[in-house]
């Protein structure tokens, strides 16, 4: 029996971000080249808990219920009963969800078609509701939220999502640590191009991170040690020389992905075509970026799309701002691309949303399908000092540039080396 | 994993059934939110109102929490309508 090949487009989208809300705000952000970094505070109120971070502060869980309830008034009463009182990581990631199928067009949901799947991407997704809980529960004890069992699970998103959109396919949750969103992709890929899906959503949201969390990685030096207000949008600073670390982002996006035949044949807007992608492992369980895998995986990518070097016209690279993993990239692009490097546009979309974590490559992925698109390119925010002056990063200001092939990379903590290849598909 | 017995020098007052109720009545409607508030009468239950598992597990949480009194859960697993609830409520506040 012949295996089937299918090709994977990208029908639906959805975003939450720092810097908008929304495939229209988010989209204006990126244009615009905004960003939204502040000083946060990082409950319990010790240990100096006063983090730069980016943080969407621009909506609300019931706002944004009554923002979809006009578009379908019945999914919106499901989805205020199946995420009451859930964590703010399944709020976010329910209305990116929301959005990427309203986007994509559906009537009552998928009627537990096991020919739809849904992959939430991530992990330790709950970490701050886990705190309080377990703060609530040394206080007085045996006092705890009564839907803790249900909720603390990862895997509650996927039960929460397969229900409110009526799902059957074979869903699950997937860590990749930062790389998550990519890894994420090329298994729903995979699940598409094979066969054994029809279709596919696949979401993530930044993990809400505990106080414990934050000041492990602060203490670990992964972070910008950044902390003054007045500095707040000018700590996140992918490829500059002055970059010290990654600031962390809250945001959520949700992508679906369909057999481009199946898309065509319902009359899909076809957004994109998900050409193919990657996952290298370096083995290593330690938090540095290291050369080799990060070329393999981008070069097995390319090889998985079917594209050569000279095809790619921008990377939208993994760019934390950290000092290690930003050179070595770049290294990486030089390896990859050779001579033809010099000409791929580059940014990172972290220095305007912030570093997503495991969400982190599903915003980039809707960032990359927006800017091909809507023909611009985002700028990267203070790039003043670029440590490769060979490579050409997008400057400040946004560019009016039409690009057809598309590299988007991710790298996670533990060896995780990830890229996938989009590209432009002709309605 | 029992409860500990609440402290009886907690409870300024003995609380009255009225009381009792009206806790539990809020609390009914925290959690099943969009349920007619004409319908929480002692007689019914809650799974009539369209409550799940959880959501009885969530208005004797919140209830007790509020009233600072506490319901051994295999007492809980017995009660078939709020009347039954309220009451477990009362004889565990005295």
């Amino acid at each position: 029996m012949k295996r089937a090949i299918n090709r994977v487009a990208v029908t639906g989208l959805g975003v939450c971000s720092a810097i908008g809300s929304g495939l229209d705000l988010f989209s204006a952000g990126l244009k615009s080249g905004k960003s939204n970094f502040s000083t946060t505070q990082i409950s319990p109120r010790e240990h100096g808990s006063f983090r730069i971070t980016a943080s969407i502060n621009d909506c609300s869980w019931p706002d944004w219920l009554e923002f979809f309830r006009e578009r379908n008034p019945l999914l919106v009463s499901r989805a205020r009963k199946i995420f009451n009182n859930a964590p703010d990581s399944a709020r976010i990631s329910a209305r990116s969800a929301m959005e990427a199928l309203l986007h994509r067009g559906m009537d009552g949901g998928f009627h537990q078609s096991e020919s739809t799947g849904i992959i939430v991407a991530g992990s330790n997704l709950h970490q701050e509701f886990c705190a309080l809980n377990q703060v609530k529960f040394q206080t007085n004890s045996g006092s705890i939220n009564p839907r803790y069992a249900l909720n603390f699970w990862d895997t509650h998103q996927v039960g929460c999502l397969t229900e409110l959109f009526g799902v059957g396919g074979m869903s699950y949750t997937l860590g990749g640590a930062s790389a998550s969103g990519n890894v994420a992709l090329v298994q729903a890929f995979e699940s598409i191009r094979s066969g054994s899906l029809e279709s596919c959503l696949v979401l993530g949201s930044s993990p809400e991170l505990s106080a414990l969390e934050f000041h492990a990685l602060d203490v670990m030096g992964a972070v910008s040690p950044e902390a003054r207000p007045e500095f707040a949008n000018r700590a996140c600073r992918p490829f500059d020389r002055d970059h010290q670390g990654f600031v962390f982002g809250q945001g959520g996006a949700a992508i679906f992905l369909e057999n481009l035949e199946v898309a065509k044949e319902r009359g899909a807007a076809l957004l994109a075509e998900l050409a193919g992608g990657a996952v290298v492992m370096s083995g290593n369980h330690l938090s540095n970026a290291s050369l080799k895998p990060e070329v393999r995986a981008m070069t097995r990518a390319l090889a998985a799309s079917g594209q050569n070097p000279e095809s790619v016209d921008y990377v939208n690279a993994h760019g934390t701002s950290t000092p290690m993993g930003d050179a070595i990239e770049c290294q990486a692009v030089h390896e990859v691309f050779g001579g033809h490097a010099k000409n791929i546009w580059i940014n990172s979309t972290k220095s305007l949303t912030g570093h997503c974590l495991g969400a982190s490559s599903l915003l980039e992925l809707v960032a990359c399908v927006v800017q091909m698109n809507d023909g611009f390119l985002h700028p990267n925010l203070n790039l003043e000092n670029p440590i490769d002056s060979e490579l050409r990063f997008v400057g400040s200001k946004s560019v009016p540039v039409s690009v057809q092939t598309i590299m988007s990379n991710a790298f996670g903590f533990g060896g995780f080396n990830s890229s996938v290849v989009i590209r432009k598909l002709e309605n | 994993m029992g409860l500990h017995k609440i402290n009886p020098e907690s409870n300024a007052m003995p609380l009255s059934l009225e009381q009792i109720f009206e806790t539990v009545r809020a609390n009914v409607q925290k959690v099943l939110f969009d349920v007619d508030p004409s319908l929480i009468t002692m007689d019914v239950s809650l799974t009539d109102l369209g409550a799940n598992s959880i959501d009885r597990v969530e208005v004797a949480m919140y209830s007790m929490e509020d009233l600072k009194v506490n319901v051994p859960r295999q007492q809980l697993a017995a009660v078939e309508n709020l009347r039954g609830l309220v009451d477990l409520l009362h004889k565990n506040s005295a």
